[in-house]
């Protein structure tokens, strides 16, 4: 496809310089074009622009997503986990994120793409250095109890968000970059965020990825449950808080006719059952299944299942302040016994992509591919083991929750730590019992000297960072103190550039493979069952399911 | 005297004539010795390393070469089958153990004595009787720590108080009796009484219940382990390998769980037969 340099000119004269280096990147092949699209939504350029200016570089039109093919008026019945709270202040069960979600909206969608749409703002910017992002909202939106969403609507959810006292899992991400009271109404359909520090992808803490921050009505007064008052496709029908949930299309909704005449979440306290009733057709899809669990479905010609790669992972953690993994070489001896193709090809049966012991997961743009990619290495671990004096071996247990595939992995890293003599043993404690109550002093996970932890997807790896892995980290479970790695992890967060995101990004993953305070094997995927002949299905990595363009064949 | 202390040698041949008649003690007594060698020397002609893993073997169906096929880590089913026998058949027996002792010994007191002790005693019996036995465990567990060691005590401790009503009972109708009468007249200490003129009265029904008690455990041991409480991975304990590969059924993959099912089944049924056998036995 030729290039129209007239009118990539065109194009790029009315952009800043911040987005005419990323337009740089992808037209000299830097930056590819799922990095252009992806990067190009963060910094607020719109989809049908991004498509304009890659044809006229001449690298061809961007995917568009479509409705064909699906019949309006089914109902569309979802098996998922009982949620626990439904305030969306509070949220954070996934059969909670999965509900809340029917009715309420985002200022932005984390496409399954990854790419970053517009909801209820239709453009974003940020200022020169990242401190302050400005948000235009839609139009004409209403919620379901009537009145127009505007910008005092949104204010008062990240007021409300922001605040200390709130309580919010929100607060993981905002806490030392957006204060109560720095979000401000410009008019009513404009407003900006005044940031502690520069933030390059703060657009992805104002989207579903963060599934607290559902705009609610100013006048929000911690009813949920019983007003479900949002902006969303679908307004309640029936909740029943141990049995299920029913929604029908909202009528004055703002975007595209909603497909689906009812849609009905059917609740579950394990995933066994959810499999057999999708088995049974009593539901048409499952919210999530983890590989072990899929294996289940994977053979069966009446379903399908939907694959979305994603930043999700199980990471092993060891404590980097107290013996014996106070040695970094007993910790990387521990990483190259780990034969990470091994886990994605027999444990995950594929869904997964390997990982290389930083959060940098390969579908971030800004993870830098130059990184040379830990494999297994038992001579050298024995090597290791050797020069820090533990060549004998030494006992030592890992504690993890049962979830999901982790005893699988547990039993697995057993064995293979074993042909460099530690003798590892396992202790698995249920959910509750091994969070505690996420602090220090009072919580397995964050306590013992080696422990397991599952870290669901984010658009971007600043929580994976600042939460789990910096010196004031509120989930240090590794107790990881590094100075060159907190300042390489705030100048990393702050960068607006996707090429000096990548950058610093090489740097981080080069330290962590030196220092390895964790092992960080694969990425899942997000596993979405489905019963063939259901269409339109739009699930994505958060455990958020789209159900608006929904039907079946 | 009674019957048994008077001709101890001839009521010894008797019941083990009665035994040896039985069709149930002895089909029990085959099925158990069964498991008992494989707990013993099972490891020594199973045809894997029933740890062993071969992750890209997973899940294989039965075949010549693994007879009952891989589990989801590609571990042969029918080694971790044979060898799971060993700690079920060491905690179970261990408990049930712990269990006899400590409750023979409160249902020799409460029965002998009787008044406030058999009062309270019983009171508190009662009071833990009503509580369901799962949910105790569970709570000590919790508690003490996931380990051997506390599930035997949980168990035996959960159990104590059933064996010691049936102890006491047997102990009521006994201490009328004449040689417990001599036995005072002698001037004998109440532990002497209880331990050495009663005690072996009343064991008939003392084993018969320990054997019952036996088929609890087992089943006990493996709800907990079922459950995340008991015996921790890579064991090839049976309950926990079906509460690992349960999910695998609807896919299909019955012989991840099929087997260890069977011989859960298979070894209560065995300890069954040998309390049928016993029962039979001893009231003949």
């Amino acid at each position: 496809m030729p290039r129209n340099s007239d009118l990539l000119s065109s194009l790029r004269s009315r952009l800043t310089p911040l987005e005419n280096h990323l337009i740089d990147g992808y037209v000299d092949g830097r930056v590819n074009r799922r990095e252009f699209l992806r990067h190009g939504s963060v910094l607020g350029l719109s989809l049908p622009l991004l498509g304009r200016l890659s044809l006229a570089a001449g690298l061809g039109a961007v995917p568009t997503m479509a409705r064909a093919g699906v019949q309006p008026g089914a109902t569309i019945r979802v098996g998922c986990a009982t949620p626990v709270s439904m305030d969306p202040v509070r949220l954070g069960s996934p059969g909670g994120v999965l509900l809340v979600m029917q009715v309420g909206e985002f200022l932005c969608i984390n496409e399954p793409d990854r790419v970053l749409s517009p909801c209820l703002a239709t453009s974003w910017k940020p200022n020169q250095d990242g401190t302050v992002w400005t948000f235009v909202l839609r139009k004409g939106v209403k919620f379901h109890s009537g009145g127009e969403m505007k910008a005092d609507d949104v204010v008062a959810t990240f007021d409300r968000l922001a605040d200390p006292n709130s309580a919010s899992p929100a607060l993981s991400a905002f806490r030392g970059i957006l204060q109560k009271g720095a979000t401000r109404k410009l008019d009513d359909y404009t407003i900006e965020f005044h940031l502690d520090s520069p933030i390059g992808n703060f657009p992805y803490l104002v989207s579903s990825d963060n599934y607290n921050t559902v705009i609610l009505p100013a006048s929000y007064a911690g009813d949920f449950e019983t007003t479900w008052d949002g902006t969303g496709p679908f307004k309640i029908e029936k909740f029943d808080r141990r049995r299920g949930a029913s929604f029908v299309p909202f009528e004055d909704y703002w975007g595209p006719k909603t497909l689906p005449a009812r849609t009905e979440f059917v609740f579950y306290d394990d995933i066994q059952p959810q499999i057999l009733a999708l088995q049974g057709g009593q539901i048409d899809v499952i919210n999530t299944a983890s590989a072990l669990d899929s294996v289940a479905l994977m053979n069966d010609p009446a379903i399908d299942i939907l694959a979305i790669k994603s930043s999700g992972h199980m990471s092993i953690h060891m404590r980097c302040d107290i013996e014996p993994f106070n040695d970094p070489r007993i910790r990387r001896a521990v990483a190259l016994c780990i034969d990470r193709e091994k886990l994605v090809k027999g444990l995950m049966k594929g869904q997964a992509i390997i990982g290389n012991d930083s959060p940098f997961a390969p579908i971030y743009p800004s993870t830098d591919p130059t990184v040379p990619q830990r494999m297994r290495d038992v001579a050298q671990a024995k090597e290791l083991m050797k020069a820090a004096g533990m060549e004998k071996g030494f006992q030592a247990k890992i504690t993890l929750p049962k979830q999901s595939e982790l005893p699988a992995y547990a039993q697995l890293v057993q064995a293979w730590v074993k042909e460099i003599g530690i003798d590892l043993q396992l202790q698995v404690l249920d959910w509750k019992s091994y969070a505690g109550d996420a602090k220090y002093g009072s919580s397995p996970w964050l306590d013992v000297p080696m422990g397991m932890m599952t870290w669901g997807n984010r658009g971007v790896p600043n929580v994976y960072l600042a939460s789990s892995l910096m010196s004031t980290g509120t989930w240090n479970s590794a107790h990881f103190k590094n100075e060159q790695f907190d300042t390489l992890t705030k100048g990393y967060i702050a960068a607006l550039d996707l090429e000096a995101q990548r950058a610093t990004a090489g740097k981080i993953q080069r330290l962590m493979l030196e220092e390895t305070p964790g092992v960080y094997a694969y990425f899942w995927s997000y596993l979405s069952p489905v019963k063939k002949g259901v269409v339109g299905v739009k699930p994505n990595a958060m455990g958020q399911l789209f159900l608006q363009g929904a039907g079946k064949a | 005297m009674t019957s048994i202390a008077a001709a101890p040698h001839a009521r010894r041949k008797e019941l083990l004539a009665a035994l040896l008649r039985s069709g149930s003690f002895l089909t029990g007594v085959i099925i158990v010795l069964f498991w008992i060698a494989c707990a013993l020397f099972g490891r020594h002609f199973v045809p894997y390393d029933p740890l062993a893993e071969d992750i890209l073997d997973s899940l294989a169906q039965p075949s010549a070469q693994h007879w009952f096929g891989t589990d989801p880590l590609g571990r042969d089913i029918f080694s971790r089958f044979i060898v799971g026998s060993r700690d079920i058949l060491t905690v179970a027996p261990l408990a049930t153990v712990l269990g006899t002792l400590i409750g023979t010994a409160l249902g020799l007191l409460t029965g002998y004595f009787r008044g406030i002790v058999d009062d309270v005693v019983s009171r508190l019996f009662e009071a833990f009787m009503a509580m369901p036995t799962i949910i105790v465990a569970l709570l000590a567990i919790v508690a003490l720590g996931t380990s051997k060691t506390t599930v035997i005590i949980v168990i035996g401790l959960a159990f104590a108080p059933s064996i010691a009503r049936t102890v006491r009972s047997a102990v009521l109708s006994e201490r009328e009796l004449d040689y417990v009468a001599a036995a005072k007249l002698r001037r004998e200490n109440a532990a002497h009484i209880m331990f050495v003129e009663i005690l072996p009265n009343v064991l008939p029904p003392v084993v018969v219940e320990s054997t019952v008690r036996l088929s609890y455990a087992i089943f006990g041991v493996a709800t907990l382990s079922f459950l995340g409480f008991g015996l921790q991975p890579p064991s090839p304990d049976w309950g926990l390998s079906i509460s690992a590969n349960y999910g695998m059924i609807a896919g299909g993959y019955w012989w991840t769980v099929l087997f260890d099912a069977l011989a859960i089944a298979s070894l209560v049924i065995g300890v069954n037969l040998i309390a049928d056998g016993l029962h039979g036995a001893l009231d003949a």
